[in-house]
């Protein structure tokens, strides 16, 4: 059951449509195509006494003594009801009608496409929409349906089916019917479903405490003897949810965080907050990292501690070696025991933990990553053809986070710019580039892709000879003198030289292309850097899987920790010192010597980037030095107070409109893209294909550190209790055909889905295409009233033409809407269509969002549904 | 909406704080307090909203911008994070319907436009974005912005999602 409270009933033309307006003059007339159908009076009864306004037309039953002392009595003049609104006096309209009867009454010729008629319309509902935001009582919120009550019984059927919604928003009988399909829902569908009626306070609460009367009435009435199992489970949920609120709380101690974003969302909007959003989702990443680590890991391992003997001088805090290499730092100190304090007691293996650890630690991190990054597109990218226009950026822009005066009136100025040249693009015609131009722009693309592509290339050519002579200082030894030290520095610190710079270099290059658009910039830059970046990175991970690995050290792997260990330790001093010279500098400069710079703006994408370089290198680090994410969370809380201190003296709020969402996603994608898949396959060669070194670490003495698996595996067949484990490993995971076989799954799936969109997108586009041919069909030609409504030879055909575009627009603006839970998909009730014959639609949208209805109704059948879409697609078969 | 007891808790202090002579501590008996616009709009949090006197007229009972703590709850809590994105679009059309029409016409773009730029405009470029902008957002037509039309607009713009959000 789906309960689209949500967009439906706001829409006036549900409780307003032409059907209703005519069957409203049906029985106040009584003319000759009211219906014969007894009255009934007695299906009033209970209806009654909602009846706010039902005085104002011809009555059967009396409703004046079942006012609720309404203040709308029958003479009251609309006017009155409009003048509560503070826009009360300008909304004046000329065609507004302040009885409702006029409108009812008035001359029999009108057509239901009659524009003033419209009009009309829309003034009553804009009265009702008035009074159900100035929360009037119910009563009166409920007049619209009280003024259906006077439909006889078979009209009322008949409407009841068609426009489900109204009931449901809009009378007492509907509320019940809420109450009871809410109440019929799992706990938390309910409380979404509550959640998502725009609706006061109070009004919800009422429906909750309704709810949950009428679900304690049910289980007493089903189940007298509440099995003490279930109460069980509910005390369990409850302490659950109530651990969940605690926990929360802990972590709303983190009030810092809280604080200092809140403060940069208001000087600096929602665009430079998504980079300390980042920073914070990878800070609680590092924590979470190095707590698995630590707790499985590092404790069993103090147990079993060797002393350590090194002497301790404080330059090892710079180059990692030293005194560090004999502590828990690093790979080569963990022990390959199996540590076991009591005799013949719980033992605990010290490689099986340090491999299943890692290993599932990047399982876990695989799947955050592809569910959050899922979420994000999910959530960001629903529609890829988003608006470039002003639409958009008028109505959604404006950045409610942004509460700083300065930075508001900012914001204000940066607008009206935007839209001053806007609007002097439009009058601008699109360029069009002769053909020796365009050849002159190709080879600057060319060449600065070159040259990129080349300072990228000559980067890594430098980055491995060093490292080269990086190794051959540590293989000759002589470790301890300052020289040697200072050397093992000069790796490091030239990778951040050349991440520092280059991507200087990189927004040069690009000023000089001269992009049309400056996202297209912001992109290309973007990747040029990640190409730099990512290719620095694997150079790297070339010199050490294949030298370093093979060198005759007595410990690569330790080698290896040292090595992230500074390059992580120089990174992250040079991103100070990037915040010192490119912001504090920069702003000394803009303001004093260079006015005419101003302050500088937060390079939100450069940010990014060097956070993503700094994330990878601690992934690859894990297996090496399994305490780095530690490091890195410290680094990172420090970053993080730093750039803000720095972003708050020197920064400017940027000038161009970031597209944050989208961006965001896209740098999720790229933390999982290059940088996670890029680690995983070095942490699979190193796990699969390496041998570890014979004299440290807990693999010491195995031909691989999977090894380790495999013989305990081994071990297990000797076991009858564990044979399932050793099933599992022989069938699944060693076994080539359980892989393929769940690729093929996977292909399969994923196919489908892709084809599924595909058939999807062409629908939106076609539905789009009839919409737009619809609407200028509908609104172009002038319309000419007709005699008779439904007498008009030509209504018929009129009717149905609207109503199909109706169902049309409706279909569009589910499928666009909400592609997951597409009409009949889902969760969705079957649709209901609307035989085209019946009551004709003057206002559009009348049947949008009619398509969840409620199911008792229709009794379920699924087949409405189908026939829909086969409507629907005849429909597009014939333009 | 919002989920955490914590956060009703620190806005219950948010709305106390703002008169804390008028609010009383306990609200056992459901004392009818409503704050005036004025307290309510001079909210660090919507001081220095163009659209302050708006959000505060759509939530509040009386339509005039004087809150009670239900109305005050309402507001943050459609302003959340949590908020789904129908609810806050619900409520972004509301507050962009400038005169309770139920569309958004061309005075109520007016009027957000001048807000939105502090009057920077000139007249005819504020009717030429106007134009531009009914012309693009109005998928039927009818030369004003429905509700319909705004959810569709808003699902184009992802940041939407970001930026009607109001940190407590």
């Amino acid at each position: 059951m789906s309960y689209h409270y949500n967009e439906a009933f706001e829409n006036p033309d549900y409780h307003f449509s032409e059907t209703l307006e005519i069957d409203r003059r049906r029985s106040s007339q009584k003319n000759l195509f009211s219906h014969q159908t007894p009255y009934d009076s007695s299906l009033h009864g209970s209806y009654g006494e909602q009846s706010g306004r039902g005085q104002n037309y011809p009555l059967e039953i009396p409703m004046a003594s079942m006012r609720h002392g309404s203040e709308y009595s029958e003479d009251l003049p609309r006017a009155n009801v409009l003048s509560r609104s503070p826009y009360g006096s300008s909304m004046y309209n000329p065609s507004f009608e302040p009885e409702p009867e006029l409108a009812y009454t008035s001359p029999p010729a009108f057509h239901p496409l009659d524009r003033s008629y419209t009009h009309r319309i829309s003034n009553v509902s804009e009265d009702s929409f008035i009074r159900r935001r100035s929360r009037r009582p119910p009563d009166e919120i409920f007049m619209t349906s009280s003024s259906l009550f006077e439909i006889d019984p078979v009209r009322k059927e008949e409407l009841l089916y068609y426009y489900p919604k109204i009931w449901i928003c809009h009378g007492f009988y509907a509320e019940e019917d809420l109450v009871g399909n809410l109440a019929s829902m799992s706990t938390s569908e309910r409380i979404k479903a509550i959640q998502k009626m725009p609706e006061t306070m109070k009004k919800k609460r009422e429906i909750r405490n309704k709810v949950l009367k009428e679900i304690t009435k049910k289980s007493r009435h089903h189940s007298t003897q509440l099995s003490c199992c279930t109460q069980c489970l509910q005390g369990t949920a409850v302490s659950f949810r109530r651990f969940g609120n605690s926990l929360s709380e802990c972590f709303h101690l983190l009030w810092f965080w809280h604080r200092a974003l809140k403060i940069i969302g208001a000087k600096f909007g929602t665009s430079v907050l998504s980079y300390f959003i980042f920073l914070k989702w990878l800070l609680t990443f590092n924590i979470f990292s190095f707590l698995i680590n630590f707790s499985f890991i590092t404790i069993p391992q103090f147990v079993a501690a060797e002393p350590n003997n090194l002497s301790f001088t404080g330059l090892e805090l710079f180059t990692g070696a030293g005194y560090f290499q004999q502590t828990v730092l690093y790979y080569g100190f963990y022990t390959n025991a199996t540590i076991s304090k009591i005799e013949n007691g719980p033992s605990y293996n010290m490689r099986l933990a340090y491999i299943f650890t890692v290993g599932l630690y990047f399982v876990i991190c695989f799947f955050i990553l592809l569910f959050s990054m899922a979420k994000s597109f999910c959530r960001n990218f629903l529609n890829l053809q988003t608006y470039s226009g002003n639409a958009s950026k008028l109505l959604c822009t404006w950045d409610f986070n942004i509460t700083n005066e300065k930075a508001v009136k900012l914001k204000q100025k940066n607008l009206s710019t935007q839209i001053k040249e806007d609007l002097t693009e439009v009058n601008r015609e699109v360029l069009n580039f002769s053909v020796k131009e365009r050849a002159v722009r190709i080879v600057i693309h060319l060449v600065s892709w070159i040259a990129s592509l080349g300072t990228a290339v000559a980067a890594c050519a430098g980055v491995y000879f060093l490292s080269i002579n990086n190794l051959k200082l540590f293989v000759k030894g002589n470790k301890n003198d300052l020289e040697s030290q200072a050397a093992m520095l000069v790796l490091p610190i030239a990778a951040s030289l050349l991440n520092a710079f280059i991507p200087f270099f990189y927004s040069w290059l690009g000023c000089l292309e001269r992009y049309q658009t400056p996202g297209h910039h912001v992109y290309v830059t973007i990747v040029r850097n990640i190409v730099l970046k990512i290719s620095i990175v694997g150079i790297l991970c070339y010199y050490w899987v294949n030298i370093v690995a093979e060198s005759e050290s007595q410990c690569w792997e330790t080698l290896i920790g040292q090595d992230i260990y500074r390059l992580v330790l120089v990174d992250f001093i040079f991103c100070l010192l990037g915040s010192f010279f490119g912001e504090f500098l920069r702003r000394i400069i803009g303001t004093t010597v260079c006015v005419s710079l101003g302050p500088p703006e937060f390079d939100i994408g450069r940010n990014v980037l060097d956070l993503i370089y700094a994330q990878t290198l601690t992934w690859i680090g894990i297996l090496f030095s399994p305490l780095l994410p530690g490091i890195q969370f410290i680094s990172f809380s420090i970053v993080f107070y730093v750039k803000k201190v720095s972003l708050m003296m020197n920064c400017q709020p940027p000038r161009k409109v970031w597209k944050t969402a989208q961006m965001t996603t896209s740098f999720m994608f790229l933390l999982f893209f290059p940088s996670f898949v890029g680690v995983l396959c070095v942490i699979g060669v190193t796990v699969w294909r390496l041998k570890p070194s014979e004299e440290c670490g807990p693999f010491r003495g195995l031909s691989s550190m999977y090894t380790a698996v495999s013989e305990w595996i081994k071990m297990l067949e000797n076991h009858t209790a564990s044979k399932w484990v050793v099933w599992i490993y022989h069938n699944l995971i060693t076994s080539a055909l359980f892989f393929f076989i769940l690729s093929i799954i996977a292909l399969i799936i994923t196919y489908l889905c892709w084809k599924i969109i595909q058939g999807r997108k062409t629908t939106i586009k076609l539905l789009r295409k009839q919409i737009i041919n619809r609407c200028s069909s509908l609104y172009d030609p002038p319309r000419q009233p007709a005699q008779h409504v439904p007498d008009y030879p030509g209504a018929a055909f009129d009717r149905n033409q609207n109503a199909s575009y109706e169902e049309l627009w409706s279909q569009a603006v589910i499928i666009d809407y909400a592609p997951g839970v597409c009409p009949g998909g889902g969760d969705s009730a079957p649709a209901k269509t609307r035989p085209l014959e019946q009551g004709p639609f003057a206002t559009k949208g009348l049947l949008v969002f009619c398509w969840p209805l409620r199911a008792s109704h229709n009794g379920g059948d699924d087949s409405s549904h189908e026939r829909a879409g086969q409507k629907l697609v005849e429909g597009m078969t014939y333009t | 909406m919002l989920g955490v007891d914590k956060n009703l808790v620190e806005l219950f202090y948010r709305y106390r704080d703002l008169a804390p002579q008028l609010v009383p501590l306990d609200y056992t008996d459901k004392p009818a307090v409503t704050l005036p616009y004025e307290l309510i709009g001079s909210m660090p949090e919507l001081k220095d909203n163009p659209f302050r006197q708006r959000i505060a007229e759509v939530f509040s009972e009386d339509g005039d911008g004087n809150m009670t703590l239900d109305d005050f709850l309402d507001m943050f809590s459609v302003l959340s994070e949590m908020a789904p994105r129908d609810l806050k679009a619900y409520y972004a059309f509301k507050i962009y319907d400038f005169n309770n029409d139920d569309y958004i016409c061309k005075s109520d773009l007016e009027k957000t436009v001048n807000k939105l730029t502090r009057n920077e405009l000139t007249p005819e470029e504020v009717n030429l974005v106007c134009e531009k902008v009914i012309y693009e957002a109005d998928v039927d037509n009818d030369g004003k912005l429905s509700l319909e039309d705004f959810q569709h607009m808003i699902i184009r713009a992802p940041d939407f999602l970001s930026t009607f959000h109001i940190r407590i």
